[in-house]
């Protein structure tokens, strides 16, 4: 095999990342400022998102130009979680005031940042197929999805517990924030169309993983399998039995908190080679 | 210079029935605006009436006190004695006048802290007073500053965060479980004034529709029709719950009748979608473990206080900074009256400067319209115009710094003025220049036509 995977896996941060994870840190502190009271510190704030996520894209694009596919590997793909986890939240941004869930996505995405590009890159797949970077590509997208979905959950879950428990006085209360309700909505929707683009993922990675003839005894299979039926099962019970609320929210933060292990399970198993 | 004044009466200063006697009806404001302006030494004038507040803002006519005439020109207006309102009226002059009204805009100066409701009152008080022709430059420009001051105020503040009344909190509170309350149903349980007045303010946030039910169907039909809403049986409350987004319980039971048995039926029922209780009553008509069923958000009234008074602590916390941003406003709006007294010597001195420089172009310009020129001699037409137009303006500034006393002075302003350092090396040609009276100097040598 040629050296040239390995290099690829190997290419250096861009300027483009240092920008954005300094941004993202500056964008947590200052959404933090809002919730403390201060609410001149909005506008720059979301000023200061905007800018990690144009550097975010710009430090993909950059890979992009050194032959690196943001689908390559489970390494790239945890970086373009980020991105879509920042992107979904400046869309949503556009019509809630979601100063709660900044404080909680900004520090995810720039975990995510880091991991992917500061971790070790260990050895190349020898065998990416098509078939295998489609596969990626959907379950990042399928699973990006649902991170949002899940931030919206635990921003849900924490609003409900301080006016359950009469917490006037707590940082969620002050500020606005999401009504209950359009968070509820909107994490259904997107968990809506997270789902099928999650379930062709997990059939062409099904398909992958027997065409290269693996053994299907690894942990992340019931763990994928668990996301999806738990995905799958909140569907069916908010449909059917009306489930909403708090039990939606736990069941999604399940669901997501298993397609994590699948992804860290990923990332050890190639940082050890 | 005219100066700006505030003469008036409020919360601050005397109790309602002492304010009362200083009203003004809406429609009276006008001609009493206008008599004012025709019969006081007063220029520009603004009368705002509010339940909290009676106060004139206006500009003296110059060299004028305005503050005594317009005292006795509002108890003369009331047929009062200046005796019966005693020490409540005050008044505020120059700086403390801008102050002032700069504090009553951005809700400084309230009663409750942050409401929003003066600027309104203030902008159609300035609106009355523009219309009746009372409203000049000055007090124009604090206004609309004032306006400005407000508008600052409220978005870097916290100032206007928070509800500062109970019903205004339980339509806050829903907003936090439903958002927009467009679509939603209220169900007022109990006829009582409290329920009243927070379904009239849920009903006056959008919600769709609103139900009363009370145990005498005869209060629930007078409520109802008060409220705009359907009365319906005390029988039928287990199935309005499961229908209702939001309720109001204020019914004079000694026993709960909102109990957890009930809300267990009604949260299945509605399969968990969300329901906000508001129990107003005293003693209180929701069994407190309600609350811990999913999706049930109870709150009593001791809950709604200490909103309240959460809120206006903040309000107050939030009145220190305002009360920054209002002290530098009013520090550059009182540097703004300032320039404005200086603004006609500004125009003079333009204006001689463009004749004097019009009036040598125009010769020059003559002159080179008679006929050709080399270049050489344009360049000469073009210095000797310069040159005129210098000698002909510094010609009254020599004259006077040298036949002035206070010569050393003079010189000092104008070294100010222009950035001059009379210590700074200088040509023999500039020297010699400044040695001459330009007055004594020859007129430039004709260029030859």
């Amino acid at each position: 095999m040629s050296s040239t995977p390995e290099r690829l896996l190997s290419v250096a941060p861009s300027p483009a990342f240092w920008i954005a994870g300094i941004a993202y840190a500056v964008a947590t502190a200052a959404l933090l400022g809002v919730l403390a009271g201060k609410a001149s510190l909005r506008k720059y704030a979301i000023g200061i998102v905007v800018v990690a996520w144009l550097a975010h894209a710009a430090d993909i694009g950059w890979r992009g130009t050194q032959h690196v596919h943001p689908a390559q590997s489970v390494r790239e793909a945890i970086g373009l979680l980020g991105f879509i986890l920042t992107s979904g939240y400046l869309l949503a941004s556009l019509r809630y005031r979601l100063t709660l869930g900044g404080v909680v996505v900004m520090p995810v995405s720039l975990v995510l940042l880091l991991v992917a590009r500061l971790s070790p890159a260990g050895d190349a797949p020898e065998d990416l197929s098509s078939l295998g970077r489609v596969h990626i590509s959907l379950a990042t997208l399928g699973v990006g999805i649902f991170a949002l979905a899940s931030a919206l959950s635990a921003m849900y879950l924490v609003e409900e517990r301080t006016l359950k428990k009469k917490k006037f006085d707590a940082l969620a209360f002050k500020d606005k924030g999401t009504p209950l309700e359009s968070l509820d909505r909107l994490a259904h929707r997107l968990i809506w169309v997270g789902f099928p683009i999650f379930t062709v993922a997990l059939v062409l990675g099904a398909i992958w993983v027997s065409k290269l003839g693996l053994s299907l005894d690894r942990p992340e299979y019931p763990l994928a399998a668990v996301t999806w039926v738990a995905f799958a099962a909140l569907l069916v019970v908010r449909q059917v039995y009306g489930w909403r609320g708090k039990r939606a929210a736990k069941l999604t933060l399940l669901g997501f908190g298993a397609a994590l292990l699948v992804l860290a399970i990923y990332l050890v198993r190639r940082m050890g080679g | 210079m005219s100066e700006l004044f505030v003469v008036g009466i409020s919360w601050r200063t005397a109790p309602v029935a002492v304010r009362e006697k200083l009203a003004f009806r809406e429609e009276e404001v006008a001609d009493t605006l206008v008599a004012l302006t025709r019969g006081q030494p007063v220029a520009e004038a603004l009368l705002i009436s509010t339940c909290n507040r009676v106060e004139v803002y206006g500009v003296a006519k110059p060299g004028a006190d305005a503050t005594g005439p317009v005292r006795d020109f509002l108890v003369q207006q009331r047929s009062i004695k200046l005796a019966d309102i005693g020490d409540a009226l005050y008044e505020h002059r120059g700086s403390a006048a801008v102050r002032h009204v700069f504090r009553v805009a951005s809700s400084l100066d309230s009663l409750v802290v942050g409401e929003a409701q003066i600027l309104g009152q203030l902008k159609a008080a300035y609106g009355v007073a523009t219309t009746a022709g009372t409203s000049g430059a000055l007090l124009g420009r604090c206004l609309e500053r004032a306006f400005g001051v407000a508008k600052r105020v409220r978005s870097e503040t916290l100032i206007a965060r928070g509800s500062a009344n109970v019903s205004s909190v339980a339509v806050d509170l829903a907003g936090r479980v439903f958002g927009d309350l467009a679509g939603k149903s209220i169900l007022v349980v109990g006829a009582g004034k409290m329920s009243r007045l927070a379904a009239k303010h849920l009903y006056a946030s959008g919600a769709l529709r609103i139900v009363v039910t009370n145990r005498s169907p005869e209060k629930a039909e007078v409520l109802a029709r008060e409220i705009d809403g359907v009365a319906r049986p005390w029988a039928e409350l287990e199935q309005l719950l499961a229908e209702a987004d939001v309720v109001i319980s204020s019914t004079g039971a000694r026993e709960p009748i909102l109990t957890k048995a009930l809300f267990k039926r009604v949260a299945k029922a509605r399969k968990w979608k969300p329901i906000m209780v508001i129990d107003i009553a005293v003693p209180r008509d929701a069994e407190p473990a309600i609350g811990e069923l999913d999706g049930v958000y109870l709150f009593d009234i001791d809950d709604l206080d200490k909103v309240v008074a959460q809120n206006l602590a903040e309000r107050a916390k939030a009145a220190d900074h305002a009360g920054k941003i209002v002290e530098h406003e009013a520090g550059q709006f009182e540097q703004w009256i300032k320039t404005q007294g200086v603004v006609p010597t500004i125009r003079a001195m333009r204006s001689h400067f463009t004749k004097v420089a019009d009036a040598e172009v125009a010769k020059a310009l003559d002159q080179l319209a008679r006929k050709d020129h080399s270049p050489a001699q344009q360049r000469e037409v073009v210095q000797r115009v310069v040159q005129l137009v210098v000698n002909k303006l510094l010609h009254a500034p020599t004259a006077a710094l040298r036949a002035g006393e206070d010569a050393e002075l003079r010189a000092a302003v104008l070294c100010d003025l222009f950035g001059l350092d009379p210590d700074a090396v200088v040509s023999d040609r500039e020297s010699q220049a400044a040695m001459d009276d330009t007055a004594e100097r020859p007129e430039p040598r004709k260029v030859a036509t």
